[in-house]
């Protein structure tokens, strides 16, 4: 079941929970942005902006995991878009050729699998479950949450998460298996399948008394 | 009730079809061979696996090359209905290539993973729900355990796996950077192993209940599985092999079997000093007694994302006929390996259980239980 969404975006961020904690705020400065994670990350200065709004996300709806989320738990890692990592490769090939094309830059190619904004959210998180990038251009959120409850239904996490985002925002869905506590769905509407105007209506939902 | 693999297909460097593969590997010849193709670029190897005599049209990539012959025998046969997953890393990669090369900008949204799936699923004229998934180099073998899961969960009759990766100058300059690469073929598990060596391939699986009709009782079941991350370094596997360990624990739980029913292991094996010793610790610590253990990759290379899907098939061979294929380039195993790996081929005693690794950039690791649904 969803426990809860989480938001960051460069405005704002927020979490819109299943036990009523939800909130939304404005974002911190960027030099701030480690506070809101809550823990030191290795590298953090040398992460792309995207995989800071995913950490921030991440974070976020990690704490509204039922159980909360200890270091070891087997929590895994969805991500979805319909980009890929097509900005990260370019920006690899193109520095690769104006180099010479002899020798690319090693910290540029890491980057170039969608899965690797994600592995490195797992890392600074130190989240052990699955870490997969599931995209269907028809449903990419619904995908991306039936992905998950099928990984927790097969027991392959204890909880999962399930991040979308671009360059101005990442949102994070968080599931768990087991009974539900005041569940919640979410219906997805095409012009709400985007992270920021996703994350907008999300603030615009906790935002209302 | 299983999921099984009801029918499957591959090239690679040795050729088009899993016989083709097999009857390679058994030779105990490798099909790198040295290349010109990167000759200007100093990389630091010339080593490659790439499908021999592949027409590739213009304007298309070497992937689609590959699967619009290796899917053709389906195009026409297969049900519309039935689900897709598309196993890629980095798919039509020669798009951003010419995209920078050629200054134009616009060939870049070529190489998005959905657009090779809406190619894929263009080609063979499907109408049911598709996906890309990508999970580094485990990727094929993750997408086998979420086609295995829908079967199971009767979420899908029938799912499509197919998966592809190409021999490109992206690819080859970032695992040179990397010193990935060794100068000469991959030898998995040697004590003198110095890297890996690229190699391309495609490969699909029908995965199925195994009362399909397409079904037989030679289909190999997928009995189990598990997909974990590292949570430790980007590149770098973990030198205490907890990720691994964890999956093929998983794998083992999930089909209720014992460490001691794990009759054979196909290897991620790449090669690289880092990895292979991760890989032994994992088995070490997960079946504790030597069991006999091979990799493909020193016949045809690490052929990236399609690599787990290639050494399922042939695992899946080995178990029917009860024969290991050697690991092509191994002359003296590295002391953790002697007593598990052979550069021979291997008659089993028993071959009712297979239990197949992939590991990959990230962390994330993958492990699938093959067995028999006669079991």
């Amino acid at each position: 079941m969803i426990r809860s969404l989480a938001w960051y975006c460069d405005t704002h961020y927020g979490v819109y929970a299943s036990r009523g904690r939800s909130f939304a705020k404005p974002a911190p400065p960027a030099d701030e942005l480690l506070s809101l994670i809550g823990r030191p990350v290795k590298y953090f200065s040398r992460m792309t902006g995207e995989t800071k709004s995913c950490l921030a996300a991440a974070s976020l709806a990690l704490r509204e995991m039922s159980p909360p989320n200890a270091v070891g738990d087997e929590i895994g890692l969805l991500s979805a878009g319909a980009e890929g990592c097509v900005q990260a490769n370019e920006k690899y090939f193109t520095d690769y050729v104006t180099s010479g094309r002899t020798m690319g830059r090693g910290n540029l190619f890491i980057y170039t699998l969608p899965t690797s904004t994600l592995c490195e959210v797992a890392i600074a998180l130190a989240l052990a479950g699955p870490a997969m990038y599931v995209h269907a251009d028809a449903s990419p959120l619904l995908t991306l949450t039936r992905t998950a409850e099928q990984l927790l239904t097969d027991r392959e996490a204890d909880g999962m998460l399930a991040l979308w985002s671009d360059s101005r925002a990442a949102v994070c869905i968080s599931l768990t298996a087991g009974p539900p506590v005041d569940p919640f769905t979410v219906n997805f509407t095409p012009e709400e399948l985007a992270p920021l105007p996703l994350a907008e209506r999300l603030f615009a939902m906790v935002s209302r008394p | 009730m299983n999921a099984v693999i009801a029918q499957s297909d591959v090239v690679t460097a040795y050729g088009w079809g899993t016989e083709v593969l097999w009857a390679g590997l058994m030779s105990g010849r490798t099909a790198i061979r040295s290349t010109d193709r990167f000759a200007e670029r100093k990389f630091v190897s010339n080593q490659v696996a790439m499908v021999p005599d592949l027409v590739v049209a213009e304007g298309e990539s070497r992937c689609m090359a590959m699967l619009k012959q290796l899917l053709a025998p389906l195009r026409w046969t297969i049900d519309p209905k039935t689900a897709l997953i598309v196993a890629t890393t980095v798919g039509e990669i020669e798009y951003i290539e010419q995209a920078v090369l050629d200054d134009s900008p616009e060939k870049s949204s070529f190489a998005r993973p959905s657009v090779l799936l809406e190619r894929v699923k263009e080609f063979l004229r499907l109408t049911g729900p598709a996906t890309v998934l990508s999970s580094a180099c485990a990727s094929s073998a993750a997408a086998l355990t979420r086609a295995a899961s829908m079967v199971r969960h009767g979420q899908a009759d029938a799912v499509l796996v197919v998966s592809c990766d190409a021999v490109s100058e992206f690819v080859y300059s970032g695992f040179s950077t990397l010193l990935s690469l060794c100068e000469v073929p991959a030898s998995p598990f040697d004590a003198a192993r110095c890297g890996l060596t690229l190699g391309e391939a495609a490969a699909w699986a029908l995965v199925t209940r195994d009362d399909h009709k397409l079904a037989t009782k030679d289909s190999p079941a997928i009995l189990g599985w598990g997909n974990t991350t590292d949570a430790v370094h980007m590149t770098a596997p973990d030198r205490n092999a907890t990720g691994l360990t964890r999956a093929i624990a998983k794998s083992l739980a999930m089909a209720g079997r014992a460490p001691a029913d794990v009759d054979f292991i196909a290897a991620h094996g790449t090669a690289t000093i880092y990895s292979d010793a991760m890989e032994m610790t994992a088995f070490r610590n997960a079946i504790s007694e030597p069991r006999p253990v091979y990799s493909v990759k020193g016949g045809i290379g690490h052929t990236l994302a399609a690599a787990g899907l290639a050494q399922i098939l042939i695992a899946a061979r080995a178990m029917s006929l009860s024969v290991l294929p050697p690991t092509v380039g191994l002359n003296h195993p590295d002391e953790r390996a002697i007593g598990w790996v052979q550069n021979t081929p291997t008659k089993l005693q028993r071959s009712r259980t297979a239990l197949s690794c992939n590991s990959g950039f990230g962390g994330v690791n993958t492990a699938v239980l093959l067995g028999s649904i006669n079991q």
